[in-house]
């Protein structure tokens, strides 16, 4: 297998869409493939850390973002790294209408949903970049 | 969007109002092309909104009395029932929002206006309509209260 997949979200910090992606970037790496993906916290990248940076170098990313800012794609490119695949909460919410989420803090359980949808499609997106065939 | 755009920041936002546009005090453009109207969201009920999800724009033939809503935009944050500022019949539906949503945002005075109607007493809706300075000095105040909350 190649090597990990990074899983970039937004920092997820104010917004209910921006926690879905953290959320769903969080049920990636630790639920559904975490052999396969390794998350990068994007405030790391932004304060510009060594070991962050490092493992961003040379190793393709999927980034999930929020909102149209995209700031995580956009740090993503900033800190020298490889965007392979750009997913938008609000996208995934437009193919799933009845999972509409609040809470920011504590996300409800349309958030949670949306969420677990959003890391599955991202789960497809790791299987197609390392090769395996997705039996989800 | 051709001709002189005013901004004005609030904090860290800058909203653009367009000159040789209309606009009611609700944010709706209106753009005069013969004796009809285009109509959008103006840059700052865009951005005050948030991003959007849908666009549901009432039919071609719908008749329209000035305050009828005339489209519900479902945001990230809020549903806006948008009201039309003036009084008509609906001609022409932006179809494009149906797939994407997002030029609302992206191009609030260009490629994602709502809706093209055909005026049935213009006179009577300009005088409730706002020139472009007019309306600016609007969404300084709006903005700046929207700061505070």
């Amino acid at each position: 297998m190649k090597e990990k997949v990074l899983i970039v979200p937004c920092s997820g910090i104010g917004k209910s869409y921006g926690t879905v992606a953290r959320e769903g970037a969080y049920v990636v790496t630790e639920d559904l493939c975490p052999e396969k993906t390794m998350l990068v916290p994007v405030a790391l990248l932004v304060l510009g850390e060594d070991e962050a940076r490092s493992t961003l170098a040379g190793t393709e990313a999927i980034t999930i973002d929020g909102c149209q800012l995209a700031c995580a794609a956009k740090v993503v490119a900033n800190s020298g790294g490889t965007v392979a695949h750009r997913v938008q909460v609000l996208d995934v919410f437009r193919s799933h209408r009845n999972l509409k989420p609040s809470g920011i803090a504590e996300l409800d359980a349309n958030g949670h949903k949306l969420a677990r949808v959003l890391a599955e499609e991202v789960q497809e997106l790791v299987n197609g970049m390392t090769g395996e065939v997705s039996h989800a | 969007m051709p001709g002189e755009i005013l901004k004005v920041t609030v904090d860290k936002f800058t909203f653009r109002v367009p000159k040789g546009l209309s606009y009611s005090d609700a944010g709706v453009w209106v753009k005069l092309e013969g004796n009809r109207a285009r109509l959008g969201l103006s840059d700052f009920a865009q951005q005050s909104s948030g991003d959007v999800a849908f666009a549901n724009i009432k039919p071609d033939g719908t008749d329209l009395e000035r305050g009828d809503a005339f489209a519900e935009v479902e945001t990230v944050k809020v549903n806006v029932s948008v009201p039309s500022p003036v009084n008509g019949t609906i001609v022409e539906v932006n179809l494009s929002l149906a797939e994407a949503p997002e030029l609302i945002n992206q191009d609030p005075y260009g490629k994602g206006w709502l809706a093209v109607v055909e005026l049935s007493d213009w006179e009577n809706d300009r005088a409730y309509l706002l020139d472009a300075e007019t309306y600016l000095a609007l969404v300084k105040g709006q903005a700046a209260e929207e700061m505070k909350r």
